[in-house]
């Protein structure tokens, strides 16, 4: 009996010793849960392409928005294209505006695309209008280019009583819009890239054919949030096309000192996710990509990742002053060389759909409604001072926030005639708080 | 019974292949130490109920039937009953969910198996994988991936392995799911979120697998927090969960997943969220706690009226025949102020017995609320009775965890200021 135990486990040991020794000799071998061939030379590599090369770009327009291959096909006609240009040209109408707005002070923060107009249109115009859109705070043109309208921004940005995005309880910029099918904002970043998965999911488990579409930007990638989204779309099929928008900065930290890889799209592949990086100042290349990759994702039940390379020409925020950590020329010169608006103005003058004349009129009407919003907005009430409480939790309201409410209300009653601050402020809201005063 | 047996002997299979070797194994924590076991009362407590009787009269329970508000909804006659311990019943809870709500979908680490405490044991089978699955080692993405799903209107019940390793997905449920319904001014909610994750002290988890993290979520304004103590609890408090419009944390006492038995309805019923429940009534004296130490307050009350002769020389005379309120709080956030409040304006005196540790715990918004409404009527100083503040360090359990004798000191000091 013992001996042949023994007989067995030298038997064993012997199996052992020949599995190893193959294993060097025979490729066919393979680790478990592995299909990784196995070969006799210790070979490090780095990043995703062979012979140190960076992942390519895919671009359509060249600087001089001529097509870079003439026998591409593009689905582009002069409706779209004419929708393309005056989207991207809203945004930094809105931006001069509410930006100077911000440094008067009528609104307390306010944050631009400059440089990203190309990156945002675009990729807003590859998806469908009913894809759900998980972004991160730069991405007021899907919003625009879903017919939001400028007055929902004013009115978010102002935090009046017509803001539908949060009662005017959220910083500006961070607007929502269930029937645009854009979840609303958060500061924290990334916390949007895993729930994009879980509404993917939901989507292929009950609205197959749309998908849900994350945007962040190459700063948030850093975030574990990050990983976990990427991981979880991947295991958990999830049709989800996570778009990054690569600008070159977080606030003042340069892409450089965010990761020492081959930017955000190396990450892709080391998911199992279809990856594309491309040219995010060329808004045909930004929506061609997009298109492509959701159909994809319909079609495959799968993520896919968007890398968008651009340059965040304006500053990061109103609370923030970029000059202070990249040259003003370097910025000029961006602005200069490669400015996505201008770019595509020269693809749609060679095709004969634009001219100075439509420029001129576009500039003029973009003004004119931009102005117009804001002299409303700036004139329409707060909310009533009682939403302060109200939609903490669905259903009944608990004993806490119901007594503080009351108790504010106490306060307000006894101090608001005496107390100069909270006087000032009442005047704004509707109602000056009589509805929380009189119960 | 059949296919009952074979959906086991395949957990079981499944089981011993796998290598829990990260965190806990299945096997350890869910097998209560054999000699002197550390917690003698949850068999015999008179506090879970045995027989079917008693289990389709446990107050608050309500009917769900398939028929919505029918007038069969009171009825208790056909009612049928089975006995279930903890982890029997959050499966149950979770099966009644899930086939009554096609947009209900369970998910977490391991859970697809049936999971480490076999709370989903045959739930896959049942359901299929697309609705019960497992996800990636990564608990803020658990949590994310649940707020996404219930964005969208599904139920998702998502499982945290232990609560120990809820923080990674702090951020996701305190500024996110917390909050969503509030910033979005009420127009996107996660009201379809519930996180379970097992909770408290199992005699020899150490410092990760023993936290009651429940008062870090106190502050966390959009969140309820509920603790059940008992398998009909269990059940009827995780239906409520799923169910009620707010994104909920359900934490589960790990030790009473197999030690605490009952008869527990198989209908769908539900429990009240946000409201307390009186187990004892007294006069003398409130003692107020959740999950777990509600069997230990229960012994500590019996030490009082009977005490064994060794303890006879600490149990005054006097104290023997008072009577001692016991309340088991349930929900956490929000708690129920009014239950507690009249009970101590009644007695005069409050005790708070939780397993966390004392600093920033539960106990301390209690007793401030109530010194604030019973500042007259109090005859003591309010008093807590918890973990100290310190991790639970494995060798050391017995001198950490507030257990019977810790809280029969307290009522005793309570009733003789």
């Amino acid at each position: 009996m013992l001996r042949s135990t023994t007989t067995r486990r030298l038997s064993a040991l012997k199996r052992t010793h020949f599995c190893l020794s193959r294993s060097y000799s025979q490729p066919q071998e393979r680790l478990p849960h592995s299909q990784s061939p196995i070969v006799s030379r210790p070979e490090f590599f780095n990043t995703v392409t062979s012979n140190g090369q960076q992942i390519s770009t895919y671009r359509v327009l060249d600087g001089a928005g001529k097509l870079l291959d003439a026998t591409s096909t593009i689905e582009i006609d002069e409706q779209l294209a004419r929708r393309l240009y005056e989207n991207m040209q809203l945004l930094p109408a809105l931006d001069n505006i509410l930006y100077n707005v911000q440094r008067q002070g009528k609104i307390s923060f306010y944050m631009t695309t400059y440089g990203e107009e190309a990156t945002i249109t675009g990729a807003a115009a590859g998806l469908a209008m009913d894809d759900e859109v998980l972004g991160q705070y730069r991405e007021m043109g899907v919003l625009l280019w879903r017919n939001f309208g400028i007055q929902q921004v004013f009115a978010q940005c102002f935090g009046n009583h017509e803001d539908m995005s949060g009662k005017g309880r959220q910083m500006p910029v961070h607007f929502g819009s269930p029937e645009h099918h854009f979840h609303t904002i958060s500061s924290p970043l990334a916390t949007q890239i895993p729930q994009a998965a879980g509404v993917a999911y939901a989507l292929r488990r009950m609205r197959s054919g749309t998908v849900a579409a994350c945007f962040f930007g190459e700063g948030a990638a850093s975030e574990g949030d990050f990983h976990a989204g990427l991981m979880l779309a991947s295991t958990i099929p999830s049709p989800v096309i996570f778009i990054v928008r690569n600008n070159g900065f977080a606030i003042s930290t340069p892409s450089t000192e965010q990761y020492n890889g081959d930017g955000i799209a190396s990450r892709g592949p080391g998911y199992g996710i279809d990856t594309i990086r491309v040219d995010g100042n060329d808004v045909l290349a930004v929506m061609t990509a997009v298109k492509e990759a959701r159909r994809r994702c319909v079609e495959q039940g799968r993520p896919a990742l968007v890398e968008a390379m651009t340059y965040r020409v304006g500053h990061h925020s109103t609370s923030d002053d970029s000059f202070a950590y990249r040259a003003r020329s370097e910025v000029e010169d961006r602005k200069r060389i490669d400015n996505p608006i201008a770019r595509f103005r020269l693809f749609m003058e060679s095709q004969g759909w634009w001219d100075a004349e439509a420029e001129e009129a576009l500039k003029a009407k973009l003004k004119a409604d931009v102005m117009k919003e804001f002299k409303r907005a700036e004139s329409v009430s707060l909310c009533e001072v009682g939403e302060l409480f109200t939609d903490v939790y669905g259903g009944e309201m608990p004993w806490n926030i119901r007594e503080q409410r009351e108790e504010l209300g106490i306060l307000l009653k006894k101090y608001s005639k005496s107390w100069e601050p909270w006087r000032n402020q009442l005047a704004k809201y509707k109602n000056q708080g009589q509805d929380i005063m009189k119960e | 019974m059949l296919a009952h047996s074979r959906v086991n002997a395949l957990a079981r299979c499944v089981t011993r292949r796998r290598r829990l070797c990260r965190r806990y194994s299945a096997e350890a924590a869910v097998e209560p130490p054999p000699a002197g076991g550390h917690l003698p009362s949850i068999a015999t407590s008179s506090l879970l109920r045995p027989t079917r009787d008693l289990a389709i009269r446990t107050p608050g329970l309500v009917w769900t039937d398939e028929d919505g508000s029918g007038p069969s909804r009171n009825i208790i006659g056909g009612r049928e009953t089975r006995k279930m311990n903890l982890y029997q019943a959050v499966r149950d809870a979770m099966s009644v969910a899930m086939s009554k709500d096609d947009h209900a979908v369970v998910f977490g680490e391991d859970v697809a198996f049936g999971g480490v405490f076999r709370c989903t044991m045959g739930l896959a089978e049942e359901f299929g994988r697309e609705r019960v699955f497992n996800t990636p080692l990564t608990e803020q993405g658990i949590v994310g991936f649940g707020i996404g799903m219930a964005l969208m209107g599904h139920t998702a019940i998502a499982e945290i392995q232990f609560a120990d390793y809820i923080y990674p997905a702090f951020d996701q449920l305190v500024n996110e799911a917390a909050k969503i319904r509030y910033r979005s001014g009420g127009s996107y909610n996660v009201g379809g979120l519930t996180v379970r994750a097992p909770t408290m002290a199992v005699g020899h988890g150490g410092l990760y697998h023993s936290q009651s993290p429940e008062g870090f979520f106190m502050g966390a304004a959009g969140l309820k927090v509920i603790i059940p103590r008992s398998p009909i609890q269990a059940k009827g408090l995780l239906l409520s969960a799923i169910r009620d419009p707010n994104p909920v944390i359900f934490m589960e006492p790990k030790i009473l997943y197999r030690s605490a038995i009952e008869q527990v309805p198989t209908d769908d019923f539900t429990l009240p969220v946000g409201r307390a429940e009186t187990l004892i009534p007294g006069s003398d004296l409130t003692l107020l706690t959740w999950g777990t130490p509600v069997y230990h307050c229960e012994a500590a009350i019996h030490m009082l009226a009977s005490p064994t002769p060794e303890m006879e020389e600490h149990t005054p005379v006097a104290l023997r025949k008072a009577r001692v309120e016991l309340i088991d709080l349930r929900t956490l956030l929000p708690w129920d102020i009014e239950t507690v409040v009249e009970s101590v304006n009644r007695t005069g005196r409050l005790v708070v017995v939780h397993e966390a540790g004392m600093t920033g715990g539960v106990g301390a918004e209690i007793c401030a609320q109530v010194q604030q409404r019973c500042f007259l009527k109090l005859d003591a100083p309010v008093k807590r009775v918890t973990g100290w503040d310190t991790p639970v360090a494995l060798q050391y359990e017995k001198f950490h965890i507030p257990d019977a004798l810790r809280v029969f000191d307290a009522i005793v000091e309570t009733l003789s200021y």
